[in-house]
């Protein structure tokens, strides 16, 4: 395995550089990603968080730092490559949530068959009328 | 793990079934007991090499006194409540994936507490939080489903803010490996992506143990949980919050960032209070009991952000007793309901002179939460008590020593509305069968509660030895480098 982030010496300060397009981006998407997670129809709510994790996702990718000069991390293609170590964080940060995202959608599908309503609010304003009976 | 795939095959709910989860919990507490015991007297780490790549290219599981004893921890409380729920219903009333689903949380937290890797520590993060909220809304009634939303929404956040920090910790350390990162604290200390790695760290267990102001997850979900779950969530999953504040503030992170451990030990302080408070406004039994976990976790914060080696033994200490007490004290809950129908304090009664058993357990537990001597909680609460007299933070020992007398005076309302009430019309359901087993499991608890409270100084020298080796950044690098394997650095 190749990984020549680990040969540098330990003495020398590490510093990522990443490209500004992609921080601004990054900004960008995780402030309209909260914006829509705390909307009140189920629907923004979940396009909030799969934007969400795609917000942190694009986040590790930066942490490679700026790949311009560098080749794909490929044995055979030789050159300098990218850091490939994140873009591995990456894979499996996209595979859980995926299973959370795959959780919230049921969860908010029986939400919304049991009370009948599309809208977080909705959810708890019944809740405080009926405080005493409502839990075991 | 293997054992969670097994009965996840063995789809029919059946006696046999549950057979296996006991055996296997049993097997895993005793082996995890002796290992801490083991570990503790030689002060050794078990080290092991995932697929035999060594550090820091592969990933490594590390045991150390610290991981020995969360895990028997766990696998006590695993098997408690399976027992419980053995008891609490036929195979066939529960539902057939909640043994599985339940093997899957305790793997994710025995995975947890054992890794020695970020990003595998974010994987076994995942892995519990996924079991946790399936188990969460598996049984839960269409009323109650809609407090599991507040819980997964926060701790998706949380995820994602652990992802952020995984990234921001790659950058900072060049690895993600908890031993490589030790090596480095002293050359980190200048790069100023320091705080806010390790103020967001801080700030996602934080999340996951429950400290203020970001808690408000708890008091509504874990009372919607059949009390054996319930018990299960309440002993373990905030304290992998806590386990992982610890591990992370003493064996990854230098030890000089104050700031921080000011900041944790004032928010252990605040949530010591408002748990209490909140604690004493809910009148049915659960949601007292949740708001208290919050209380004593603000207790734990309150140690580990005093960061002193004895600080750090009683946060040990406590996490030890605490465990044990809530399990059981959320299990004596569950046994009021079946013996009055209702969680509602208002509505049940007459519990003392039907079951004095039962009585004397709640009590000794609940007095061991509130702190007396000789009983297990009072040696954790002293120990922090003295470290923050003698580090001079005489408002965080005085909030903790309110929160105490408000922890007794929840206590006794329990006690009060359960037990010394007079019986309600429907009267005390002694004739479920039910209940003569569960007191019987519920003051084997108790004993166990009471033999650590008896025997502290053995006890005390296991979690000293603990924390001690938590804090020895060196010993515990060279642990890990030391087994070599392909790849070899």
């Amino acid at each position: 395995m190749i990984t020549p982030a680990l040969r540098k010496p330990p003495s020398k300060q590490r510093r990522t550089a990443v490209q500004i397009e992609t921080a601004i981006l990054v900004g960008f998407l995780f402030g309209v990603s909260i914006y829509l997670v705390l909307m009140k129809s189920f629907v923004r709510i979940l396009f909030g968080f799969v934007l969400l994790s795609n917000a942190a996702n694009l986040f590790l990718l930066s942490m490679s730092g700026d790949p311009s000069g560098k080749n794909a991390p490929i044995i055979r293609e030789g050159g300098l490559p990218v850091d490939p170590l994140p873009q591995a964080l990456i894979l499996t940060a996209i595979v859980i949530s995926f299973g959370v995202t795959a959780y919230l959608v049921v969860l908010l599908y029986r939400l919304f068959l049991d009370q009948k309503t599309t809208s977080a609010a909705e959810l708890f304003r019944e809740e405080t009328e009926s405080e005493n009976g409502g839990k075991r | 793990m293997a054992s969670a795939i097994l009965l996840l095959l063995w789809r029919k709910p059946s006696k046999s079934r549950r057979i296996l989860g006991m055996v296997v919990t049993g097997f895993l507490t005793l082996a995890a007991v002796f290992t801490a015991i083991d570990l503790a007297a030689n002060a050794t780490r078990l080290v092991l090499n995932l697929g035999a790549w060594s550090a820091p290219l592969g990933i490594v599981l590390v045991i150390d006194p610290l991981a020995a004893i969360m895990l028997s921890l766990s696998g006590f409380t695993a098997l408690t409540c399976l027992i419980y729920a053995v008891f609490e219903g036929t195979p066939k009333a529960e539902h057939p994936l909640r043994i599985p689903l339940l093997f899957f949380l305790l793997t994710g937290i025995n995975l947890s507490f054992i890794t020695g890797d970020l990003f595998n520590l974010f994987v076994a993060f995942e892995i519990m939080l996924i079991s946790s909220y399936s188990l969460l809304t598996l049984e839960a009634d269409d009323r109650n489903v809609k407090h599991a939303f507040p819980y997964l929404a926060i701790n998706l956040v949380g995820s994602t803010l652990f992802l952020i920090a995984c990234g921001i910790a790659y950058s900072v350390f060049g690895s993600l490996n908890f031993a490589h990162m030790a090596s480095q604290s002293s050359q980190v200390l200048e790069n100023p992506l320091l705080p806010a790695l390790a103020g967001l760290l801080m700030l996602v267990f934080c999340v996951k143990a429950g400290l203020f102001p970001l808690y408000f997850w708890l008091p509504n979900s874990y009372p919607i949980l059949a009390t054996p779950l319930g018990a299960f969530y309440a002993g373990m999953l905030t304290k992998v919050g806590v386990y992982v504040l610890l591990r992370l503030l003493t064996t990854v992170m230098p030890h000089e960032l104050n700031y921080l451990h000011q900041l944790l030990a004032w928010m252990g302080g605040a949530t010591m209070i408002f748990g209490v408070i909140g604690a004493v406004s809910r009148h049915y039994v659960r949601g007292i009991l949740s708001f208290h976990i919050l209380s004593q976790i603000g207790y734990m914060a309150l140690a580990i952000g005093l960061f002193t080696p004895l600080a750090l033994t009683a946060c040990v200490l406590y996490i030890i007793h605490h465990i044990i007490v809530k399990a059981s004290l959320f299990l004596v809950g569950g046994t009021i309901t079946c013996l009055n129908g209702t969680d509602d304090l208002n509505r049940t009664g007459g519990l003392w002179k039907a079951t004095p058993v039962l009585g004397i357990c709640f009590l000794l537990q609940a007095l061991s939460l509130a702190g007396i001597p000789p009983l297990s909680g009072f040696w954790g609460k002293f120990l922090i008590f003295s470290e923050g007299l003698a580090a001079g933070e005489y408002v965080l020992v005085a909030a903790a020593l309110i929160a105490g007398i408000l922890t007794l005076y929840s206590m006794l309302k329990i006690w009060l509305g359960a037990f010394w009430a007079p019986a309600p019309e429907s009267g005390v359901r002694l004739d479920d069968p039910r209940w003569k087993p569960l007191t019987a499991l519920i003051s084997s608890m108790a004993l166990v509660s009471l033999a650590i409270g008896l025997g502290v100084e053995w006890v005390f020298r296991i979690a000293n030895t603990a924390a001690l080796m938590a804090m020895d950044q060196a010993g515990y690098t060279r642990a890990v480098f030391e087994v070599l394997g392909k790849g070899g650095l």
